[in-house]
């Protein structure tokens, strides 16, 4: 049983509305993390888009890497960072958002142009409805086995990364006393101190 | 022309859409007008709520965040292969266990690092 076209239609007009109306609410917004849920909502409704055009690995890992973990990064930044300062005005912002507004506008018209100017009627003659799930694992796990073993690797390395990057050592205290303190089995949460200017 | 299987999804988006919805509609309904101040205040698992909510969050949060960026990056290498796990075969389940046993290391790593604890 498939899905007849009236429901495909409905489901891209509101996943369509969905997404202008999230994407307005990113830029318009004036409270950042607003703004930043918000673009979480335009993720997972460019997903449900991909979901319409059959493509739903790519709708999966939409909703895993943008939503999952880029808005996750995105909102961990703001939130990590949120003090409420009133920044000075920017001096320029009259030439700024002008700048802005042609860059805008000259990549819409661009794409309307393409948009017009595509011959979308050629379609391919026959294709086969298949999920093309199991055609990605077949090429994982059959004819790029080492490059999916080495993305297990490649992840490994950003783990151990971020742990050796976020983790807070205390320089200092350590040089202080002349031993050294076992603290590499513990995350602290001091401050790291400045190498320059301390006593050696 | 769409794959089939997805009217299960649709019809699993609009009870997930229409629970939340029936909650708050009933909670309005059913619930007695507000009588006090006290019952405005935010619900703060019995503690009495202080401060504001737009705060800084605290670092400790972003060793969790980071490790679930790892995790959740690998979700989308396993997730083809747990769909087409039965047209795989053994090798393939194999290379998967490597796959993963690769990043546990990385998990072996956070723990004996403490950056899963709280403290």
């Amino acid at each position: 049983m498939n899905l007849s076209e009236g429901v495909q239609v409905v489901s891209l007009v509101i996943l369509s509305a969905m997404v202008i109306a999230a994407a307005m609410g990113v830029v318009l917004l004036p409270n950042i993390v607003y703004a930043a849920f918000l673009l979480g909502g335009v993720f997972i409704s460019v997903a449900g888009l991909y979901l319409l055009l059959n493509a739903d690995f790519v709708a999966a890992a939409q909703v895993l890497i943008y939503v999952g973990a880029v808005n996750v990064l995105i909102l961990f930044a703001i939130m990590l960072v949120n003090k409420r300062q009133a920044y000075p005005e920017f001096k320029l912002s009259g030439l700024r958002n002008t700048i802005t507004a042609l860059v805008c506008i000259a990549l819409f018209c661009l794409l309307t142009i393409t948009l017009t100017s595509t011959n979308w009627a050629i379609q391919p003659a026959t294709f086969v409805l298949t999920s093309t799930l199991v055609t990605i694992a077949k090429h994982f796990f059959y004819d790029y086995l080492l490059p999916f073993e080495l993305a297990s690797v490649l992840l490994l390395v950003a783990l151990i990364g971020a742990i050796v990057l976020a983790r807070r050592e205390f320089i200092a205290d350590v040089q202080k006393d002349g031993a050294i303190v076992d603290e590499s089995l513990s995350l602290l949460e001091k401050p790291r101190e400045q190498l320059v200017g301390t006593k050696l | 022309m769409i794959l089939s299987g997805y009217e299960y999804f649709l019809v699993f988006l609009l009870v997930c859409t229409f629970v939340p919805i029936l909650g708050l509609v009933l909670a309005k309904l059913l619930s007695p007008a507000i009588a006090s101040p006290a019952s405005r205040t935010t619900y703060e698992s019995g503690c009495e709520p202080k401060g504001g909510a737009w705060i800084q969050f605290n670092i400790r949060y972003y060793m969790f965040a980071l490790a679930f960026v790892i995790f959740d990056v690998e979700t989308v290498f396993l997730y083809p292969w747990a769909v087409a796990f039965s047209q795989l075969g053994i090798i393939a389940f194999i290379e998967a266990l490597i796959f993963i046993s690769i990043l546990v290391l990385g998990l072996v790593y956070a723990w004996r690092k403490g950056a899963l604890e709280w403290s």
